[in-house]
């Protein structure tokens, strides 16, 4: 009780010593203290949270510092993780698997996304409720529902297994989706599809709905057939958003890490492990912390190359 | 938009045909893609040895087996010891009791939903508090480097997780923030702010200047206008903008996996290590799955209308 | 950057003529685009370790040549 009047009256007091000017500029014209006052936490936040270790990692990547070993004397070695990183044929091979990766779940995501988005363009009967439907799984968790795909890929009992050999004949116990070197990259990229063509889907259907009927109207009077329409209407106006998602669905799978370390953390052998897992190898299993710095200012780089030109992208699609 | 309200098309209307053949396919797609939701709920209800039968089983006697398993731990004991209990009290003691077990206590699923839920509040909360000011900021005013600045915060999103991970580990480990919620709230909000500026900044970039103008010459001052004319048309982008930073934040899986192990421990990296005798209990996993993901179903209901928005930052708005 | 579809260009940003300047900056950043998605593709290709090596040094350049030409005043 006695606080808060305390309180109240010393506020009181503030308000009145502060002078008048400051108040004008603060509380009226001062729009760039405003301004500032407004963004200066966000900036501060990221500052803490995001660039001030992303500067300690980079003195990292020059130093042969282990987490483990905290007090252990920190060594300048140069550039030496770099040349190293850069001329391992394991860490190559686990960008190829990413590159594999990223390049088959885009293809059969945007294919599968932008036919998706034609059909559902067509505005049949109670689209709205069956794209919702098919929009769920983005939103779900990766790790929590990718878990539990390992249970529908078990060899025997899983549904996933039943369904394909109650379509193609094939004993459901024969193929491993997560035991096969060559089976378990798909299995992956069967979950990532699952999860992320509704992605594609959803961003393409705004391409296609952001062409004004007009055109269509004119072609037909022009009598060009629909196959033409497609080819040179549809697709050259809808690309931008594609490619919008494209870039997007890039940088995420480059990155990837959840689903497929809960998937096959890496296996069997090293046939899904993704720069993601690698670098979680590293850095956290074998304690190689300046090593996997560098390894991640690397990644780091590579994906704020492509951030650039996604915000492109973003604001080409802004424009229209 | 989702829902599809949009211009009709006029001699570009699709036949019946097409229309009735494009709905088959979409249709088909999208029972294919809910099957796998449709079995975690299915097998949430099964018994043991009921999920993992073959071939596997859509008509089965529900059971709650599942859920008591998930939120208690249990003990073997012989037949005698269970003869001389007395009877048993409470349904989870009840199944306990027929696969000769006893109920010793709960398990460790309802704090880490609490921290889930804790978290995700937190730094949602957090992140749209100033992603709030800081969109208003940029979206009103003129501000040196503007572009450069909406960059940079964009960028951090898109950081690899686990190249973010490092440092941060270091970085907590030397604050004494390791495995604690406060730290786990920081950077979940540092992750969501630069979603929620643009994204905010996208929704306060469409409520005219002239409303703010008109009060400010009515002799409110600047803050008031934004208190008291832009805050309350910014409702429903707040309210988007929230639930995307929750999504995400209960979501999340790569930081909460590296940076915690017990007392701040999240539900997603606590599912996947749930295990009964001899391997998963998979109909535990599928209630902790269920139980986890009917929040975001509703929420992603809800925000239909938004999603596209949501997922292109604020860019794409039809 | 953002060039918002303002009824008056720029009004807010700040921008003195928005329009010439992407003009200007068009080729350059396309340059510098270009040179990203090369070391990109370099950084994954399964052909040549000898290009791999040189990923790095390429996205980076790149992408610090992106950031200078975005500042280009015209």
């Amino acid at each position: 009780m006695n606080d808060t009047s305390t309180v109240r009256r010393l506020a009181t007091r503030a308000a009145e010593a502060t002078p008048p000017p400051v108040v004008a500029r603060v509380g009226g014209l001062g729009d760039r203290a405003i301004a500032w006052l407004f963004i200066a936490p966000t900036i501060v936040l990221l500052l803490a949270i995001n660039i001030f270790p992303l500067i300690w990692t980079i003195y990292l990547s020059f130093t042969n510092f282990r987490a483990n070993r905290p007090n252990a004397a920190v060594e300048w070695l140069g550039t030496r993780w770099y040349t190293s990183i850069l001329t391992d044929p394991d860490i190559w091979a686990a960008m190829q698997v990413t590159a594999r990766f990223v390049v088959a779940t885009i293809v059969i995501q945007t294919v599968l996304g932008f036919l998706l988005a034609v059909l559902i363009d067509k505005k049949f009967r109670g689209h709205g409720f069956w794209t919702t439907l098919i929009l769920l799984p983005m939103m779900l968790s990766p790790a929590v529902v990718g878990n539990f795909w390992t249970f529908l890929f078990q060899p025997q009992i899983g549904l996933f297994n039943y369904a394909v050999s109650f379509v193609t004949g094939l004993p459901p116990s024969s193929f491993q989706m997560l035991g096969d070197v060559s089976l378990a990259p798909w299995a992956i990229a069967i979950v990532d599809t699952w999860m992320w063509t509704p992605y594609v889907m959803l961003i393409c259907l705004a391409g296609l709905r952001s062409i004004p009927d007009y055109i269509y109207e004119a072609a037909e009077v022009d009598r060009a057939s629909k196959w033409r329409q497609f080819w040179s209407i549809t697709l050259p106006m809808a690309l931008p958003f594609i490619m919008l998602a494209v870039l997007f669905r890039g940088i995420e799978n480059f990155k990837m890490f959840d689903m497929v370390n809960l998937l096959t953390g890496g296996g069997p052998g090293s046939t899904t492990e993704v720069a993601s897992i690698s670098l979680k190898r590293e850095a956290f299993e074998k304690w190689r912390t300046g090593y996997s710095s560098a390894f991640a200012i690397i990644l780091f780089v590579t994906v704020f190359g492509l951030a650039n030109i996604y915000v492109k992208a973003l604001n080409r699609v802004k424009q229209r | 938009m989702a829902a599809g309200i949009s211009t009709a098309h006029s001699v570009v209307e699709p036949s019946p045909l097409v229309r009735r053949i494009a709905g088959a396919v979409v249709i088909l797609y999208a029972l294919i893609t809910i099957v796998p939701l449709i079995w975690i709920g299915l097998t949430s209800l099964k018994s043991p040895p009921d999920s993992i039968s073959y071939p596997p089983k859509i008509l089965f006697e529900p059971t709650l087996e599942g859920y008591c398993n998930l939120f208690t731990t249990r003990s073997r004991q012989t037949a005698e010891y269970l003869q001389g209990l007395p009877a048993a009290s409470g349904r989870c003691e009840e199944i306990a009791r027929q696969r000769s077990m006893v109920v010793v206590g709960a398990s460790n699923f309802v704090p880490r939903f609490w921290n889930s839920v804790i978290i995700a509040f937190g730094s949602t909360f957090c992140a749209v508090t100033l992603g709030t000011l800081a969109a208003y900021g940029f979206s009103r005013f003129k501000v040196p480097l503007k572009d450069d600045l909406l960059f940079f915060i964009l960028s951090t999103r898109m950081m690899p997780p686990i190249a973010v991970a490092i440092p941060i580990f270091l970085m907590y480990r030397e604050l004494g923030l390791s495995d604690t919620k406060l730290g786990m709230i920081l950077l979940y909000t540092s992750v969501n702010v630069s979603l929620a500026v643009w994204l905010l900044k996208g929704f306060i970039d469409e409520i005219p200047r002239e409303y703010e103008e008109a009060a400010m010459i009515d002799g409110y001052s600047r803050l008031q206008a934004f208190v008291k004319v832009v805050l309350p048309q910014a409702t429903t982008g707040i309210a988007a903008t929230a639930i995307f930073c929750l999504i995400f934040a209960w979501n999340e899986y790569a930081f909460a996996v590296l940076l915690t192990s017990g007392t701040a421990q999240t539900a997603p990296p606590f599912i996947p290590i749930i295990i009964g005798e001899g391997g998963q209990d998979w109909p535990a996993v599928a209630a902790a799955t269920t139980l986890f993901l009917i929040p975001i179903v509703a929420f992603t209901i809800l925000l239909r209308k938004h999603l596209l928005r949501g997922i292109t930052f604020g860019a794409v708005r039809k | 950057m953002t060039t918002r579809p303002d009824p008056i260009p720029g009004a807010a940003d700040g921008d003195p003529a928005p329009r010439r300047r992407i003009f200007r900056r068009g080729p350059w950043e396309n340059a510098a685009t270009g040179l990203i998605a090369l070391g990109v593709i370099m950084l994954m290709q399964p052909f040549s370790i000898e290009l791999y090596s040189w990923s790095f040094a390429t996205t980076l350049a790149g992408t610090v040549m992106f950031i200078v030409v975005s500042k280009f005043p015209e």
